[in-house]
């Protein structure tokens, strides 16, 4: 199968007061038609900004897309709003965030914010976007979805606005939805519920889901693929079994270590990473997670290790895989050297 | 949102109440006397005058005679304008006052929305730079001053015209009004637009915002439809004091100006201690100006859809 997007050497980097952050760091991924591709990591590894920049939605200034590509169906769409006349966001790509509690406008009826979508890509008149509103928010699960069309955002719950949100990304039928912690901020029940119905809708029209998040139980419900991110670089990247159970690199080892399973039976001992994140102002010259590493090499310092292949859909960014390296770790899984 | 309106009257007949009984008592302690002009000249004129006007009863009694009246919509008539009723006095003059005061705050509502926008989406640039230092000169400098500058730059102007462009004093037309009304909101435009950049910053900011443009709504669409509509709404929820300022303030350019408002004669009547007139022009803008408060919170309710179902 191959890929919808394509997503190659993203550079992003922000001029702020202290410096230049460079938020993203060469980062690329693949997004299959379909599949649900998830993106974790811990806070300020740029998540958000690798997402954002596919959205145009990077504030510039003080951002920069400094390099790289992202293709979708072959077409270019970094930096661009419309590909051939059609547009991107809304239409090819649609985007859910994280609290849906300010991220509707609190003055328009939610009716009107789903129907505007329609209304801007597809020309409808506002009585028929809003008539396809109606039923965008039953195929959500809103019950009497024809009144609380008519509702404003305060008058909703928050799962309740973050389905509307969901049903104003889907209206024009993306060939990707784009969700941003799309359950961080609601209670348990409630993420449980916007993740099914996520997972249903794309059953139903078979779209394409990047789904960032922090908790790995989402990532083990939702993910076909796992883009592990750390200090703007994935640094593990395969389908969702290969990065769980055959994780290559220290640092998913790491925060595997971290998550508390829902399994009863495991005995856990959960165990926080020691020590921060290095400065995105002036990233290390070598491997980004030396400084936490507790396999740290010689040639980690002053030498960013490239990506190691495990299979074709499993690669991991550490120097372990060398065939010169001399350790073998426990736990790290190694390509068996079939070459 | 009836009921709201309701209540909101309700409160405001309070406060109208309220004012009216402060400025009668107000009005007694201070000293000074309505009748002190050269006209009483003797006791017994003045023992008639006093009798005439229920300046011999109790004070109580007084208070009650004077809000029966007031409940009637009846003001009195003016101690130092001879038989002339206080109510005519406001039909006649407030006319005049109120459409300065109006074209003055419909003059800073809308510059300053107009303006607070635009140095929000040009946010440090030359307009954004150019117009704050003015902001602050229209903030710091009071309404009597370019009451004084506006005419004396408008006079000079005709000079060097060799014809009068607009009347430099009076009323009667348009032309008449532009100028005071100008001057009169300058200092609240300036309020305004300050208020409504901030806004207006927040507002891009904010999530909604960023939602929209992930919806693909173009520019100008999420100007109108997000960004505007949500940032004038603490511009109107000061639009109502505002109010308050430019009526006040509207008694001294009604003078530098020489318009027939009834500022003026407020202004007479405070000098002469006319108690009636005193009484009624207080007691009347104070329920205008509850009023104009009371209709910009029901305005504020139509935009703002979480006040209009509380
Ligand atoms: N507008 C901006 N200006 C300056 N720096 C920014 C801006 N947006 C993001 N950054 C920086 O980019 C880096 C990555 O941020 P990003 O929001 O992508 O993190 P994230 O992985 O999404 O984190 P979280 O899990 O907290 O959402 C951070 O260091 C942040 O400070
Ligand atoms: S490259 Fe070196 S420092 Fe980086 S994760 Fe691998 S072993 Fe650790
Ligand atoms: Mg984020």
């Amino acid at each position: 199968m191959s890929a919808l997007l394509t997503v190659e050497d993203l550079r992003v980097e922000f001029d702020t007061y202290g410096g230049v952050v460079q938020a993203v760091r060469g980062v690329s991924f693949n997004v299959e038609a379909g599949r649900t591709l998830a993106i974790v990591g811990e806070s300020g590894c740029g998540k958000s900004v690798t997402v954002q920049s596919m959205m145009g939605l990077i504030p510039m200034p003080p951002g920069r897309i400094t390099s790289g590509s992202a293709k979708l169906d072959g077409a270019e769409i970094l930096g661009r709003t419309r590909i051939d006349g059609t547009s991107i966001r809304g239409a090819q790509i649609g985007m859910i965030f994280q609290d849906p509690m300010t991220s509707l406008n609190p003055t328009m009826t939610i009716g009107a914010q789903i129907a505007e979508t329609l209304q801007v890509h597809r020309g409808h008149s506002r009585q028929q976007a809003l008539a396809r509103a109606v039923e965008l928010l039953a195929m959500t699960r809103i019950p009497e979805a024809e009144k609380r069309a008519a509702q404003y955002p305060f008058e909703f719950s928050g799962g309740m606005l973050q389905r509307s949100m969901i049903a104003m990304a889907i209206a024009c039928e993306p060939a990707i939805l784009i969700a941003d912690e799309p359950s961080t901020a609601l209670d348990v029940t409630i993420q449980a519920q916007i993740l099914d119905l996520l997972r249903d809708l794309q059953r139903e029209n078979g779209m394409s889901i990047i789904l960032i998040t922090h908790d790995l139980g989402v990532v083990a419900r939702m993910a076909d693929q796992v883009a592990v991110m750390y200090a703007g670089q994935i640094v593990e990247n395969g389908a969702v079994d290969e990065v769980f159970y055959e994780s290559a690199h220290p640092y998913t080892l790491g925060l595997n270590d971290a998550m508390p399973t829902n399994n009863p039976d495991a005995e856990q001992v959960l165990t926080p990473i020691d020590g921060s994140p290095p400065d995105l102002f002036d990233p290390p010259k070598g491997c980004a997670y030396g400084a936490r590493c507790p396999h740290t090499m010689r040639i980690c310092g002053p030498n960013n290790p490239g990506a190691f292949d495990l299979s074709p859909s499993h690669y991991a960014r550490c120097w372990l895989h060398h065939p010169d390296a001399e350790r073998r770790v426990d736990g790290i899984t190694y390509r068996e050297a079939a070459s | 949102m009836g009921r709201y309106a309701l209540k909101r009257l309700v409160q405001g007949a309070i406060t109208v109440w309220f004012i009216a009984t402060a400025t009668f008592f107000a009005m007694h302690m201070v000293p000074g006397d309505p009748l002190a002009s050269d006209k009483a000249v003797s006791e017994k004129i003045r023992a008639n005058l006093e009798a005439k006007y229920g300046l011999d009863k109790p004070l109580l009694t007084q208070y009650g005679i004077y809000m029966g009246n007031l409940a009637r919509g009846d003001f009195g008539i003016s101690f130092t304008q001879e038989n002339r009723r206080v109510n005519d006095i406001i039909r006649e003059h407030f006319p005049v006052s109120a459409t300065l005061g109006i074209l003055a705050v419909v003059f800073a509502a809308l510059g300053g929305i107009l303006w607070g926008a635009l140095t929000a989406l040009n946010r440090n640039r030359m307009p954004d730079i150019v117009i704050m230092l003015l902001v602050i000169l229209g903030i710091s400098v009071p309404s009597f001053v370019f009451a004084a500058l506006g005419q004396l730059t408008l006079v000079n102007i005709n000079n060097l015209l060799g014809f009068s462009l607009l009347p430099v004093a009076g009323w009667g037309t348009v032309a008449h009004m532009l100028i005071p009304s100008l001057v009169l909101g300058l200092g609240t435009m300036a309020y305004l637009t300050r208020l409504m950049r901030s806004s207006m910053l927040e507002i891009m900011n904010s999530d909604f915002v960023r939602t929209a443009r992930s919806k693909g709504v173009p520019a100008p669409r999420i100007f109108t439809h997000h960004q505007l509509r949500n940032a004038i709404l603490p511009v109107i929820t000061v639009l109502g004091p505002s109010i308050a300022v430019i009526t006040t303030g509207g008694f001294v350019v009604e003078i530098v100006f020489a318009i027939p408002g009834l500022g003026r004669y407020f202004v007479q009547a405070v000098q002469q201690s006319d108690y009636t007139v005193i009484m009624g022009t207080t007691v009347f803008y104070g329920a205008f100006l509850v009023l104009m408060v009371i209709i910009v919170d029901l305005v504020y309710g139509l935009i703002d859809p979480r006040v209009r179902l509380e």
